[in-house]
């Protein structure tokens, strides 16, 4: 593996969604604000507010990352450069998650923070985490999308996919009764269930990119 | 040293409403070879096989020593690459390009890259997307040169250039050409940028290679001889004729055998020879295409 080539790749990319992360770190600090100031209906608003910034932040850079560098024939490119197809690969997924992981990690952490400094949401503290995670699937299955059907379309339907598969989640995750139990209790709690989501939607983290990976190293054709 | 730059052997690659078929391509080092074919003949496809970018699903490939595509990075390192429909960053300047390019190859010459600057006229600040499509090429064609490699591939660089631009490019390629130990591989359909540059000449079409030469000998073996036949003489039988055209008693004979012992041969049947024309490059071709298409469909 060349390291310095796939090093060379995640920092053109990030070159090229530096504005796009400036902004979304903008819109999560004002989402962060109106949640933790905002009162009860700033509180849902600001959560509203602060999903569509993350969901909007990893659309656009596995679009201009990706997809982008195939629709504007840059791809070529970078193909001719002394790279490999699974080093392509791991530039691209490496990229675009430290692009989106850093962002994701200082919301997710400013959220729990919220939850932990205010008694009467304690008990959203293990539902918070899953969806979390949950928006990192969601993110992964829109790369895997991206880089495997090398389709705008696809990737378009996998947004689409992830971001109802949050709602659905999110709704089936509140009926569990070891979540449910707790949710709105004024105790921050974490039990095996919590345990068990989470190490799930880790695994299917990892079976995504794992997936793209093989399917990528088997390609015969890649422009 | 391997004296092949490039070596296809019995290359195929089969889609859905083409097919690449036994490709045999030889590249000794320090030629320049023209590699002409019309439109959907296969040349983007050989050369992408040749860059690693297409798997070829038969025979095999070797380019500077590495087989490909296994070892496309390591052949990549002393390839430089233009093609009609490669981009660079438009939201990106030249300079950005020069200063993203120069840690990844370890020859990459920065003084010969500005000097190119220079001399195609490009400002390095300047955005590619603010770019015309003729400083856009010369821009690749910089980043592909700069990086001094051992092979260079164009596939159609001087498609849709002005003149002014064409001429340009060409006359950089040519300069290029000064290093013994470079090979280069231009693909087009424009058989006059072909003929300028190449020492080398191969001909592709519907996916098979058709012929393959040194330019001077393709120049020297294909003629036209127009010959007058007298009432009772029928045109003589002579080697390599691919196309009789012209009209009864005045046959146009074009052949890809041609020897000045063939002028007196057809005087002793009793066909007065007229004229014997060179031919163009250009006419070398279509010839060429239209006999191996008529061959094929007997």
């Amino acid at each position: 593996m060349n390291y310095a080539m796939v090093r060379g790749l995640i920092w053109k990319d990030w070159y090229f969604q530096r504005m796009a992360i400036l902004l979304a770190f903008l819109g999560g600090a004002v989402s962060l604000g109106v949640v933790a100031f905002g009162g009860r209906p700033g509180f849902t608003l600001g959560l509203i507010l602060l999903v569509t910034v993350v969901v909007m932040l990893s659309a656009m850079t596995v679009m201009g990352n990706t997809i982008e560098e195939r629709e504007k024939q840059t791809l070529a490119f970078v193909m001719s450069l002394p790279i490999s197809y699974v080093e392509y690969t791991t530039s691209k997924i490496l990229g675009n998650l430290l692009i989106f992981v850093p962002f994701w990690v200082v919301v997710v952490g400013g959220s729990v923070a919220l939850i932990v400094v205010a008694p009467p949401i304690h008990g959203f503290f293990a539902f918070a985490v899953i969806m979390a995670v949950e928006i990192l699937v969601s993110t992964c299955l829109m790369i895997a999308v991206a880089l495997v059907s090398e389709s705008k379309g696809w990737t378009i339907a996998a947004m689409v996919t992830g971001n109802l598969a949050l709602n659905v989640v999110g709704y089936l995750v509140a009926h569990i009764a070891g979540i449910r139990k707790q949710m709105w209790g004024t105790a921050i709690y974490w039990n095996a269930t919590a345990t068990i989501l989470v190490a799930s939607e880790v695994a299917l983290i990892a079976l995504l990119l794992g997936g793209t990976f093989f399917i990528q190293s088997r390609k015969k054709d890649f422009i | 040293m391997n004296e092949l730059a490039v070596q296809f052997e019995g290359v195929g690659k089969r889609y859905k409403h083409f097919s690449l078929e036994n490709v045999d391509l030889e590249l000794p080092t320090g030629s320049i070879m023209g590699f002409i074919g019309a439109n959907g003949a296969g040349k983007s496809t050989t050369i992408r096989i040749l860059m690693g970018l297409v798997h070829q699903d038969e025979g095999s490939v070797r380019v500077l020593g590495h087989s490909m595509p296994a070892e496309q990075a390591e052949a990549k390192l002393d390839i430089g690459f233009v093609s009609e429909d490669m981009r660079l960053y438009g939201a990106a300047t030249l300079k950005w390009h020069m200063e993203f390019m120069r840690p990844i190859y370890p020859r990459w010459d920065q003084k010969y890259a500005e000097e190119l600057a220079r001399r195609f006229d490009l400002k390095p600040q300047q955005k590619i997307k603010g770019l015309s499509h003729g400083q856009r090429v010369k821009a690749a064609l910089l980043l592909a040169l700069a990086r001094r490699p051992r092979l260079l591939v164009l596939d159609e660089p001087t498609t849709g250039l002005d003149p002014v631009a064409r001429v340009e490019v060409l006359s950089e390629l040519m300069a290029a050409l000064a290093d013994e130990e470079r090979t280069i591989l231009f693909s087009s359909h424009n058989t006059l940028d072909v003929e300028q540059i190449s020492d080398q000449i191969t001909f592709i079409d519907r996916g098979r290679i058709i012929d393959s030469d040194d330019k001077e000998a393709f120049l020297d073996r294909w003629r036209r001889l127009r010959l007058v036949l007298p009432p009772d003489v029928a045109v003589p039988r002579l080697p390599g004729v691919v196309e009789v055209g012209g009209s009864g008693r005045l046959p146009v004979l074009t052949t890809d055998r041609f020897e000045p012992a063939m002028v007196s041969v057809c005087n002793e049947l009793g066909a007065a020879v007229q004229a014997v024309d060179t031919m163009t490059l250009e006419e070398i071709f279509v010839a060429n295409v239209h006999s191996r298409r008529e061959q094929l469909t007997a």
